[in-house]
């Protein structure tokens, strides 16, 4: 790492305008989105080993409902206790699962959390206001998603192989696997987590970044306006972008007043949920089928709300 | 221990160090502003300084636990000696993969943060970015750009919501302005005119959104280039150019070329 700093440091100035405004871009955008996850990421990862190892043994499953649908309900709000966005939400989520709760339940509480976290909430509220709707619609249609997505993979017969094997073994596993203080086991298990969700965040970031320099925004900002188009064109972006959910308000909002309210509410219930980057990092834990399967079920929900929003304003 | 194994073991603490490290030296240097919006810089460092810790603890702790750590992976080092099961055998050309994938990541993770050196967005990811189509308003909090009689701290952001909100030539014709950005082209008139031209950010940069205010300097191309950091200082008058579709633009200029500020970008 010294020789790397000390060949910049010794090169010519200007021995790196070789690589092009666009390569430049590339990095620049890339190395954007892991300085700005790392610290999420971390925070998730952490948090996750409070609950794993420091809280009494199934401290959070007894306190849960019985009944599924009130379970998923009570699992979905948990993310107003913590101000964590996506991105610290996926190891979190992983925590959950090796600690006992269902893959079905803990689908519920990743795509409620970044929703219904306080900061998403304070943002998108100083952002919009009680304008159109859209803060209403985006926190009850989040939970309606979540809850809806964790309800039709509550029937699935065999969840474990909605898991990626690499994980399954994580889960069997279990946290209480291995002797040693907690101190010992909390480092151990921060780095295997680091290990899983690390190289899928780098990876994500590169591609994030090389998807923004080679897609145009201005198509699917010029779509924004239209009642049908709007909604596909701003999922899109969302996609692309892959903003944390905390700022994604005030993004969108500096578009001015170009883009309709269920293109607007569309975005920002699909951008928490799937994006690019998002995609990297649940791929650590989930299989490329159910990633499919829930990339098509998330976008066809927000995006029906999204019109029904734009059909009634 | 195989060498995949070990690669499995250490690539995440590896990846965070770099992610730690570079995060410092950014904020040591001031450039963390390339690449995130100025009141996350706190956070950043105390989740930094956090993962410091934890990074350090774990490299120190990490030899401890390697036999009942990671049995499963385990098998492939026993298939290694031709003791284990033909599942384990053939899971190695996928943990060989693995860890030839999981190096490659580490060592472009280190050229990229390390021996590249910062740079902020430059003015070729306007081509992707729409000049002042977001120009408008920044959050209800912030009151609506309006023209007040005080314009001195006016920045190019302020001017660019200004005209794109509408504000009658008129109203602005004879106003002295001074902006301080990057040239980039209008591309309906490039030999006359040029954009003075910023980035908004609100996160981090890849939401940073161009806005940009036209100044009319026929020929500018023979003094100044591309992405040149200038200061303009002039007067605004209805835009002489038939071309462009700017109403307004700032005449009458000095253009005074300037390194690149410290913060390049505006929030």
């Amino acid at each position: 790492m010294l020789v790397l700093v000390a060949t910049r440091l010794l090169l010519p100035a200007g021995a790196s305008d070789g690589l092009g405004d666009a390569v430049h871009d590339v990095i620049t955008l890339s190395v954007s989105v892991i300085i700005e996850s790392l610290p999420f990421v971390i925070l998730g990862i952490v948090i996750s080993v409070l609950v794993q190892i420091w809280l009494p043994e199934g401290f959070l499953l007894r306190r849960l409902p019985r009944s599924p649908v009130l379970r998923r309900l009570c699992v979905s709000v948990l993310g107003i206790l913590l101000p964590v966005c996506e991105c610290g939400n996926v190891p979190l989520t992983r925590g959950l699962i090796a600690g006992g709760l269902t893959v079905a339940d803990s689908m519920t509480f990743l795509f409620a959390a970044p929703i219904v976290n306080p900061i998403t909430i304070v943002t998108t509220y100083q952002a919009f206001g009680w304008n159109d709707g859209i803060l209403a619609t985006r926190i009850l249609g989040g939970l309606a998603i979540a809850n809806l997505v964790g309800w039709i993979y509550s029937r699935h017969p065999a969840p474990d192989t909605l898991l990626t094997s690499g994980f399954q073994a994580v889960c069997r596993r279990g946290p209480g696997h291995s002797h040693g203080s907690r101190v010992h086991r909390s480092l151990g298990m921060f780095s295997r987590e680091s290990s899983s969700m690390m190289p899928a965040l780098f990876v994500g970031a590169a591609v994030a970044g090389i998807i923004q320099v080679a897609v145009s925004r201005d198509v699917l900002i010029a779509l924004g306006s239209n009642p049908l188009w709007s909604v596909l064109a701003l999922m899109a972006l969302a996609f692309v972008v892959a903003i944390c959910s905390n700022v994604d308000a005030f993004f969108i909002l500096s578009f001015g007043s170009t883009f309709l309210p269920g293109g607007i509410v569309a975005f920002l219930l699909f951008g928490p949920m799937i994006d690019v980057k998002m995609l990297a990092l649940l791929r650590t834990t989930f299989t490329a089928r159910t990633l499919v399967q829930l990339t098509a079920l998330i976008a066809v929900c927000a995006a029906a709300i999204g019109l029904a929003v734009n059909l009634v304003a | 221990m195989s060498l995949s194994l070990l690669i499995a073991r250490w690539r995440g603490l590896a990846l965070s160090l770099l992610g730690v490290l570079a995060t410092v030296l950014l904020a040591l240097s001031g450039q963390l502003g390339f690449y995130i919006h100025p009141r996350y810089t706190v956070f950043t460092i105390v989740m930094a300084a956090i993962a410091a810790v934890l990074i350090v603890g774990a490299f120190a702790v990490g030899t401890d636990e390697e036999d009942d750590d990671d049995h499963e992976e385990h098998e492939d080092h026993e298939g290694h000696e031709g003791h284990a099961s033909q599942a384990a055998r053939r899971r190695r050309p996928g943990a060989l993969f693995g860890a030839a994938g999981s190096v490659l990541v580490v060592v472009v993770a280190a050229v990229a943060l390390f021996a590249v050196p910062p740079t902020p967005l430059t003015s070729s990811a306007l081509q992707q970015r729409d000049l002042n189509g977001s120009a408008g308003q920044h959050g209800s909090l912030a009151p609506a750009a309006a023209l007040g009689d005080d314009t001195s701290g006016y920045t190019v952001k302020d001017w660019a919501a200004l005209i794109r909100q509408g504000t009658a030539p008129d109203d602005l014709a004879g106003r002295s302005a001074t902006l301080t950005g990057f040239v980039t082209p209008d591309t309906d008139d490039p030999e006359n005119v040029f954009f003075v031209a910023r980035f908004v950010v609100t996160c981090c940069a890849v939401d940073a959104q161009p806005v940009g205010v036209a100044v009319y300097l026929p020929h500018w191309a023979d003094t100044l280039s591309v992405d040149d950091w200038v200061t303009a200082e002039g007067t605004f008058e209805p835009n002489p150019s038939v071309l462009s579709l700017s109403s307004v633009a700032l005449d009458a200029v000095t253009v005074t070329p300037i390194d690149e500020p410290s913060e390049p970008y505006v929030y």
